[in-house]
């Protein structure tokens, strides 16, 4: 098939577009796995380069003191990642199904109390109440994964996915003596697979990029995620703004700039192939195939 | 887009969560120098001791008057500032197994790790969670604490479950750890000097012939010197903001009430009624004028008060010359120098020498403390007696294993790190948690191969020693809280671009801070401060 | 009450499938929610959450005290207005043109790309953004020195960082909010792309009168979560970007980074959360009235 002048001008248009972004987006990461790969002294005299003019491994020399710890800190990141995004993604798509469906009266209301939810908050102190005084999750895997379960922002998106597919299916299932979880688990969820795919990679997302529960409850060396980990070490530099400074040993090394970004590299890691790999799930067409077929 | 539900439910308090910079008054620091005289070891307990028994198994029972009850194992939750070292939880086994044999209890120790501290800190406290023991210090807002009524009154307790503490803390200590009549927590005692001053590169001050830092004027020439003869190096790299604020403070002799975002202050501290507000100040004029000038000549970056670098590690790098500490931290700091470039020569300037006088630093600067919500505050403080007064646990806790950590030298009183026969590595780390809060001078070692100008130093701190009569006043700012957070707000905004010299014209800067200052109410902060103070003065029969 | 009863025994198992997101935020939220008694009392540790003095409206002073607040509150908002419209704007033309765009080995490895900021702490932004606009030898003004233009200092001047603010939020987002976008694209029935084709259609027609249309229920959805907080958020984009740079502030102080300089050195629990109060409150008059807008105009498309 001879492809259009429309289509060939809009192809041209695409490439030059995203190529662009993509630099934008490529250049930053490779100067910090540059800078990553210099010698401290030349980040701090010369500022950040694209090519190192000394290399030097010292950063994740620094970084790797303690190895047992980083690969601690993996296992628990995967670990809380996995079992949280599991978890939340199967009860986020429930909500987000009930939600969807027209014939449920009350999907306005509960909608409401679900979003209700990011408009107010009673902050910070009487949540951290509640999970380490009533709940006692304090210092436990548990406190990771479950307060960061659901988001009415996930059920919400995970909702409008869903009522982009056709009542017609739910409908006939249901002629033929379906029920509603049924209908759920085998029509619903196969249909929406862009859809889970989406939530499922920003819930994995979340779970990964989380010091900040981490900061809040785990006490114990050995269940630090390995965002915290890094955090932990990157947040130090802030105590010598203070006049606290004073008080450190001359035993305190604040974390240099080529250890903050070999921190980056570490933690980007395993996570950013999750993407390539749920990339199969957005391919157009696939979900309508399903259904014919 | 990047919505996270943890981002919402923390939206109240949106900002202490990322709190980073919290600037605190007061100052304290390391090793001070420590003269051991040992007192009670655990093999051989002091005779009278309550705790001397350990476990009360054999207790009988006209003894249990006296001795308190440690018949029930208790677990302790102790929370310091700081992160740990990777072989804590080697050294608290073992120190819980002394424990254990000798009070039945055993203590986890956990550390709010240094990002965020003070939010979580905070954190800790509001929620009532169960601690039994806190790092406490006037810098970490123990008087706004204590007297909103965060930890628990020990003065009954004391005499009964730290008896030793009790006895050999001096009475003018325990005064700094009143509120109201009542005792909150136990002070430190390791009497140190933390004056500020500055690092600077003497191999170039001799090299280009400059003369000695004294004043201010030696201090302009040597910048002027080393930015126009040494290319590509900014006099103060990174953020100048220290450097700058510290000097204008202690050149001036303005002694601040309330930490760095204030604006109070007493003109001098021979004249400690004489309460101003320090922009409103002719010094204050004088001074933004010339800071005016040394930014325009380049002394700092443009962006300083954007950057995060220290300017201690561009002096380092060989693009920097001046790095603001204070007295122990600058030995720190030249020790550490000396071994990443040997080829330099530095040496300090500590602003005492402006007007010829140091202040000891307040014991209540570092303390430790008992949380109202603590289950087992008798056995917490019996622990503490223990730590503070016995080298063998004080040793343990606060330098890590002998032989592991460090080695003693022959005379007692001095450590080697790495210990003998070890050589530093990128396994061995020197042991370092924050152990402030229970120094204890004389079970303190000295660290071999320091900054050795740091012993003149001391000589010539203690030589011209004035009381501190100004860190004491307890004020906790709760009746005037919404005039503190706007001028804080106003310092920042308006205050330190003028005090960097970073406005195009200072006067008419200088004008819109002041006018700033008053809408945002620091009239009703001066007399709020001026009747504590003076009543405070008033009572110590300060003229 | 009686229909309502009937009504659960009619879905139950509809109801059971949605209970445990119910119970989530009943407890992790709603309970908690009592905590804004706080913006009321004067906190003391004896009387806890309900025993402490009430104090009224004076948490809510250092807010208003300075006059700062209406610019404060105008800065914020036209902030997160031009975030969240040029973010889902372009993050819009991404998803299009990934969808659309043949070539899987381009699409794939420029989708995972844009990606990569989002794995950068804002504290390495940070560090980024001094390195291209500082004044003594930084990327951008020494790139405008090799090109003759005259020396301008960034750090002298507010104007410049309101953009540069922007870009990076938008950088940062970017890949994140493509795939949302993507995603939905996805959803869409092939059927009426054939159909389109068959009566001769361009790419760009199909593109402006099926992919666009069929968005839009998305792109408002997505505007109407981001509304509700506008007030908040962003803290450490910030923050990290122009730190305590008293000069900049003009043009670059939010709400957020206000009350943090006010509090960050004397921390009080009622007025930080009564600042969060604040925050919330005007989000959710601002929601509330964008949606009854949309409710009566276009019903499909409001969010409750």
């Amino acid at each position: 098939m001879k492809m259009e002048k429309s289509t060939i001008a809009f192809n041209a248009i695409g490439y030059v577009f995203l190529s662009i972004l993509s630099i934008l987006c490529l250049v930053p990461f490779l100067v910090i796995i540059t800078g990553s790969l210099s010698s401290e002294t030349d980040i701090i005299a010369s500022g950040f380069q694209l090519i190192p003019k000394h290399f030097s491994l010292d950063a994740y020399r620094a970084m790797f003191t303690n190895p047992a710890q980083i690969y601690q800190a993996y296992k628990v990141s995967i670990l809380v990642t996995v079992a949280g995004t599991a978890v939340g993604l199967f009860l986020t798509s429930m909500a987000g199904y009930v939600l969807s469906r027209k014939e449920f009266k009350y999907r306005n209301g509960l909608a409401f109390y679900i979003y209700f939810t990011t408009l107010f908050s009673g902050g910070l102190i009487p949540w951290y109440i509640l999970i380490v005084n009533y709940l006692d999750m304090k210092d436990t895997y548990t406190s990771l994964v479950v307060p960061g379960l659901l988001s009415a922002w996930n059920i919400i998106l995970m909702k409008n996915f869903m009522k982009s597919i056709p009542d017609s299916i739910v409908e006939s299932a249901k002629i033929d003596g379906a029920g509603d979880f049924r209908i759920y688990f085998r029509l619903i969820l196969p249909l929406s697979t862009p859809g889970l795919a989406t939530i499922g990679l920003f819930m994995a997302l979340g779970y990964w990029n989380d010091w900040f529960t981490a900061n809040l409850f785990i006490t114990t060396d050995s269940k630090v995620p390995l965002q915290f980990l890094l955090y932990k070490i990157l947040a130090s530099a802030s105590v010598l703004k203070t006049s606290i400074a004073g008080n450190l040993s001359p035993n305190f090394q604040p974390p240099t700039e080529t250890l903050k970004m070999a921190a980056a590299v570490v933690v980007t890691g395993p996570i950013i192939l999750l993407y390539p790999f749920l990339q199969r799930y957005f391919v157009k067409g696939l979900t309508i195939g399903a259904v014919k077929g | 887009m990047l919505h996270k539900r943890l981002k919402w439910t923390s939206a109240a308090v949106p900002l202490t969560l990322s709190a980073a910079l919290l600037a605190a008054c007061g100052g304290n620091s390391n090793n001070g120098g420590a003269s051991a005289s040992a007192s009670a070891s655990a093999s051989t307990p002091a005779a009278g001791s309550p705790a001397a028994s350990g476990a009360s198994a054999g207790a009988s029972a006209a003894d249990t008057a006296a001795k308190p009850d440690t018949s029930k194992k208790v677990q302790l939750n102790w929370y310091v500032l700081g992160d740990a070292h990777a072989d804590t939880p080697k050294v608290m086994d073992e120190w819980n197994k002394m424990l254990e044999k000798d009070l039945n209890a055993t203590v986890k120790l956990n550390f709010t790790s240094w990002n965020d501290w003070q939010s979580k800190y905070n954190l800790l406290l509001a929620s009532g969670e169960k601690i039994d023991m806190v790092f406490a210090s006037s810098w970490a807002n123990y008087y706004k604490y204590a007297k909103q009524g965060a930890f628990m009154d020990l003065t009954g307790l004391l005499p009964t479950y730290a008896p030793q503490t009790w006895k050999e803390v001096p009475q003018e200590d325990w005064d700094t750890a009143t509120v109201g009549g009542k005792i909150y927590a136990v002070p430190n005692t390791n009497p140190e000097y933390t004056p500020n001053g500055l690092v600077y590169r003497e191999d170039w001050r001799e090299e280009l012939n400059l003369p000695e830092i004294k004043d201010l004027d030696s201090l302009e020439a040597y910048m002027d010197g080393v930015k126009k003869n040494k290319k590509g190096v900014t006099p103060i790299g990174g953020k100048a903001w220290n450097e700058v604020y510290t000097l204008f403070t202690d050149y001036y002799d303005f002694k601040v009430y309330g930490g760095e975002g204030s604006v109070i202050a007493s003109s001098s501290y021979d004249n400690p009624r004489d309460i101003v507000e320090y922009p409103f100040t002719p010094q204050f004029e004088e001074f933004v004028k010339r800071m005016k000038t040394w930014a325009d000549k380049g002394f700092w970056a443009s962006n300083t008060l954007s950057q995060q670098t220290e300017a201690g590690d561009l002096i380092k790098a060989g693009t920097g010359a001046i790095y603001w500490r204070n007295a122990p931290g600058a030995g720190g700091f030249i020790t550490d120098v000396s071994k990443t470039n040997p080829d330099y020569k530095l040496a300090y300037f500590p602003f005492t020498r402006f007007h010829n006088y140091a202040i000891p630093t307040l014991p209540m600067a570092n303390a430790m403390a008992i949380p109202k919500s603590s289950q087992n505050p008798e056995r917490s403080l019996m622990v503490l007696d223990k730590l503070r007064n016995d080298p063998t646990y004080f040793r343990l806790m606060t330098y890590g294993i002998e032989g592991t950590h460090y080695s003693l030298e022959a005379d007692g009183k001095t450590m080697d790190t790495p210990p003998a026969g070890m050589t530093v590595s990128k396994d061995w780390k020197p042991y370092d948690i924050t152990s402030w809060g229970w120094r204890y001078q004389p079970n303190m070692l000295q660290t071999k191969g320091g900054w050795d100008g740091m012993d003149a130093l001391n000589k010539e701190f203690a030589a011209e020693s004035k009381p501190n009569i100004f860190d004491p006043i307890t004020m906790d700012y709760e009746p005037v809280k919404s005039q503190v957070a706007a001028v804080n707000q106003v310092f920042k905004q308006y205050g330190q671009p003028l005090m960097m010299g970073l406005v195009p014209d200072p006067e008419k800067a200088l004008e819109t801070y002041r006018s700033k200052l008053k809408a945002a109410g620091v009239d009703k902060i001066l007399d709020y401060v001026k009747e504590q103070a003076n009543a405070y003065f008033d009572e110590k029969g300060i003229k | 009450m009686i229909g309502f009863f009937r009504e659960v025994a009619r879905n139950r198992v509809l109801f059971l499938m949605i209970a445990p997101a119910l119970l989530f935020f009943a407890l992790f939220s709603y309970i908690p929610m009592v905590g804004v008694y706080y913006a009321f009392t004067n906190y003391s540790f004896d009387g806890g959450l309900f025993g402490s003095p009430f104090v009224g409206f004076d948490n809510f002073k250092f807010l208003v005290s300075s006059g700062e607040l209406v610019t404060l509150t105008r800065n914020t908002i036209l902030y997160n207005i031009v975030f969240i419209l040029l973010s889902n704007f372009l993050q819009l033309v991404c998803a299009i043109f990934l969808a659309e765009l043949p070539g899987r080995w381009f699409k794939k490895t420029s989708q995972s790309v844009m990606f990569l900021p989002f794995f950068i702490s804002f504290v390495l932004v940070g560090a980024f953004v001094l390195n291209l606009f500082s004044s003594q030898n930084g990327l951008v003004p020494s790139l405008m020195a090799q090109l003759g233009l005259p020396h301008y200092d960034f750090y002298m001047h507010t104007a410049p960082w309101k953009y540069i603010i922007v870009f990076f939020h938008v950088w940062k987002g970017l890949g994140y909010g493509t795939v949302i976008y993507l995603a939905a694209i996805m959803g869409f029935s092939e059927e009426y792309y054939e159909a389109a084709k068959i009566d001769g259609a361009n790419i760009f027609q199909r593109v402006r009168s099926i992919t666009i249309p069929m968005l839009v229920p998305t792109f408002i959805l997505l505007i109407l979560l981001s509304l509700g907080g506008i007030l908040k958020g962003q803290f450490d984009l910030f923050y990290q970007i122009v730190g305590q740079n008293g000069s900049l502030f003009n043009s670059t102080d939010i709400i957020d980074t206000y009350v943090y300089r006010s509090l960050a050195v004397n921390f009080d629990i009622g007025m930080g959360t009564a600042a969060g109060l604040y925050q919330s409150l005007f989000g959710m008059l601002l929601v509330l009235c964008v949606n009854y807008i949309i409710r009566k105009t276009r019903e499909d498309y409001a969010l409750f």
